[in-house]
């Protein structure tokens, strides 16, 4: 039985440029870089109306995508709107994932730090993707549907001031909504929080489970789980993807009663 | 009891301080890893996205377009059965019209040929019937002359005499006066 070694919640750094740390993570997410750079110069330069067998397979996979988003927004040029960053972060997520399961990830090490780690076992790149999906919800928002518009549903001062002439209960309702707007501020945090918290958490404890199995029963054992992770690895890409979807979709919708004003 | 007091705020701002540290959170890494999700973001909206989902959209366009093309063609197709159907029933009945005219036609003038050659006929019988009346008259006056020939021979061998020509005129006048008689 060899050595179990355990990841720590902190990437390890395996260089550093300048004052720059590289950690291992960096290393992945570069990885997936290079790969997306790698396909996306082959996609661009042989894109065709009738298409090669890679531009068949990427349509494929994104035709099924786009069909799961049109589910949520029910529109197929509102789903082509949010795209840019859902459809980047379904692919980068789910390709992080996965390659968190080639041979050499947590295997290969250099000192006492392992070389390759799943990109997606750093809570700061998943807090960073978490941060884009809720403030691009905002960006998206103001463009759409205003920026007053979309302040409106956090701080509901307009609707205490016109309660007003309406009597007390009306007054009553509209310091309830106006509170409810401030909740919607913390919800707005805890978006942040579950997203990133959700992804890290799914991730790491999938390379955990695999460190710890591998270094039991080096050989067959580890597979069945290594095929949950796969599955793990879409389902996590698909939950973040979806659920900024649903974040995009909901922040670029009228607030309720918009239309009668 | 302050000092206390002071020493477990410490400690608790220690630890708030370092949750984030313990879970890897790190100012410096979290940009850098910001960094690369945008790269990511740029390279799979510019270079495979955005060209792919444009590609579809075109695709879509023209299956559309090609569908709504080959309707019109089904369209113009039918019309164009029906134009025919109906220039050909035209057609048909003008022939039919064409055909019964030129029975009608052919039937008039069979009509218009048989009168004309009854009339002909008739024509030539009564030319004939004048031809043969003529000849008849003309043979009678031969037969007559010829008669009274013959009359005046066997007269004039009868009788063994002659006669002047005055009274055998007479006696031939009489002769025939007598046949016609």
């Amino acid at each position: 039985m060899s050595e179990i070694h355990i990841p720590t919640f902190a990437p390890e750094t395996i260089f550093h440029i300048g004052n720059l740390a590289v950690t291992n993570t960096a290393i992945n997410a570069w990885l997936a870089i290079v790969i997306f750079l790698v396909l996306g110069i082959l996609i661009k330069k042989s894109v065709k109306n009738k298409p090669n067998k890679l531009q068949n397979a990427a349509e494929f996979f994104l035709e099924i995508m786009l069909g799961y988003f049109d589910q949520v927004t029910g529109d197929r040029k509102k789903t082509i709107r949010f795209l840019p960053i859902v459809g980047s972060i379904f692919f980068f997520i789910l390709l992080s994932n996965w390659l968190g399961l080639l041979p050499g990830t947590g295997s290969i090490h250099v000192g006492e730090n392992m070389l390759l780690r799943p990109a997606n076992t750093d809570l700061n790149l998943t807090l960073a993707i978490a941060l884009v999906s809720v403030i691009s919800s905002h960006v998206y928002a103001f463009i759409t549907i205003g920026v007053f518009t979309h302040l409106g549903k956090f701080i509901q001062i307009k609707n205490v001031i016109k309660s007003f002439k309406k009597g007390p209960m009306a007054v009553f309702t509209a310091i309830i909504e106006f509170f409810v707007g401030l909740l919607e501020i913390i919800s707005e945090i805890a978006k942040i929080i579950s997203l990133s918290l959700r992804l890290f958490g799914n991730i790491f404890a999938g390379e955990v489970l695999i460190s710890v199995i591998s270094a039991l029963v080096v050989a067959i054992v580890p597979t069945p789980f290594m095929l949950l992770e796969v599955l793990v690895g879409v389902i996590q890409a698909g939950v973040f993807a979806m659920l900024t979807l649903v974040y995009l979709h909901i922040a670029t919708s009228a607030p309720h009663g918009e239309e009668s004003h | 009891m302050n000092e206390e007091a002071l020493n477990t705020n410490t400690e608790s701002t220690a630890n708030e301080q370092s949750l984030p540290a313990s879970l890897g959170l790190n100012a410096q890494l979290f940009v850098f890893q910001l960094i690369n999700f945008a790269i990511v973001a740029v390279i799979l909206w510019f270079l495979i996205l955005k060209p792919l989902t444009k590609k579809l959209e075109e695709r879509k366009k023209m299956i559309d377009e090609s569908i709504d093309n080959a309707k019109e063609i089904e369209t113009n197709l039918a019309l164009s059965e029906k134009e025919y159907q109906d220039k050909l029933k035209e057609a048909k009945a003008e022939a039919s019209k064409v055909i019964e005219k030129a029975h009608t036609e052919a039937k008039q003038l069979g009509e218009d040929m048989k009168v004309k050659a009854k009339t002909e006929v008739e024509g030539i019988i009564d030319q004939a019937k004048k031809t043969i009346k003529n000849e008849k008259v003309q043979m009678m006056e031969e037969i007559r002359q010829e008669s009274a020939t013959l009359i005046v021979t066997a007269l004039e061998k009868i009788l063994n005499e002659k006669m002047d020509g005055k009274i055998d005129k007479k006696i031939i006048e009489d002769s025939l006066n007598s046949l016609k008689k």
